[in-house]
């Protein structure tokens, strides 16, 4: 696959959005051990209170920037069920395995990505937590927001696809 | 039984806490752990005593590949080397294996039954390092057992 000049793209092309899908299907039912949908509606949803875990795939040429947002109830349970025990929301543990997710799926997506096309390497990820958080784009890039839930859990999955500089 | 020293690099605390969990409740050994957050604390603790390291592969300043290439080239060949990692292309794991010398590769998430897979071949019963003298002994007397037969 090529991708076209990303300023005459509107959207991410449909078969990168549904391999990042298949992805954070596959890498969170791997990780929390129970079966993970996506949900086709995302409007509605309000500013989060919770986490929100960054990290990119990229080349020399393009960046899909991945940030799983993560209500605190599901990164609470998120904890229990990796770690064995509920972290604690406020302590540096719970980033650090945030943080740590999206480092998973982000393997993820570049080994299913590079089947259409798109060979990228993962960055090292970061997290993010508080309340009343708002994903900004201020240049307006193909974006893609993605709903999922879990028995216990629910989360959302924004990725973007930008020209590296 | 002695202690089994192995060193557990990852630049999440999370996941070195994961390896070791895992780890200790496959029961292959009695572990003492030395613990690093990227290659470079690694090779710094690195005193040549390890017996088996659990390596990740992103990490900040040194990445596992290279820590692991760092380890070969010191001339340490016999020490297994583990790649736990959220890398999951196959180019990565030939770089890993072919490139850093690795190996075993095993891919996050990870399960006790996955860990016990690529690390059971190097423990004895008795939860002593499998030495190669012992790995050959097995072989012959395999072979033997065969020519008996």
């Amino acid at each position: 696959m090529k991708l076209d000049n990303l300023t005459e793209l509107d959207k991410i092309p449909e078969e990168i959005v549904c391999k990042v899908r298949e992805s954070v299907v596959n890498t969170i039912e791997s990780i929390i051990g129970a079966d993970v949908k996506y949900v086709d509606e995302t409007n509605g949803e309000g500013p989060l209170n919770g986490i929100i875990g960054n990290i990119n795939v990229f080349n020399s040429e393009h960046t899909l920037s991945l940030m799983l947002a993560i209500p605190k109830d599901s990164a609470l349970h998120f904890s229990e069920v990796f770690m064995g025990m509920e972290l604690p929301f406020e302590s540096d543990d719970m980033g650090d395995l945030i943080g740590e997710i999206s480092n998973i799926l982000a393997g993820d997506v570049a080994a299913n990505v590079e089947k259409v096309g798109f060979h990228g390497q993962s960055s090292l990820p970061t997290a993010t937590r508080g309340s009343d958080l708002t994903l900004f784009m201020p240049n307006k890039p193909p974006t893609e927001k993605m709903k999922f839930i879990a028995d216990d859990a629910e989360f959302w999955l924004t990725m973007v696809l930008s020209e590296s500089k | 039984m002695g202690k089994i020293k192995a060193l557990v690099i990852d630049d999440s605390k999370i996941m070195r806490s994961a390896v070791k969990r895992t780890l200790n409740q496959l029961m292959l050994a009695d572990f003492e752990y030395i613990e690093a957050k990227d290659g470079e604390e690694a090779l710094e603790k690195f005193n040549g005593e390890i017996d088996i390291m659990f390596v990740d592969w992103n990490m900040p300043n040194m990445t596992g590949v290279e820590f692991a290439k760092a380890i070969r080239d010191k001339g340490y060949e016999k020490i297994p080397i583990i790649m736990v990692t959220a890398e999951k292309s196959m180019g990565k794991v030939d770089k890993a294996l072919n490139e850093g010398g690795a190996n075993e590769y095993i891919t996050k998430p990870f399960t006790a039954d996955k860990m016990h897979k690529a690390i059971n071949q190097y423990f004895d019963e008795e939860g002593n390092m499998a030495s190669d003298d012992e790995e050959d002994g097995k072989q012959k007397s395999f072979f033997k057992s065969i020519l008996n037969s």
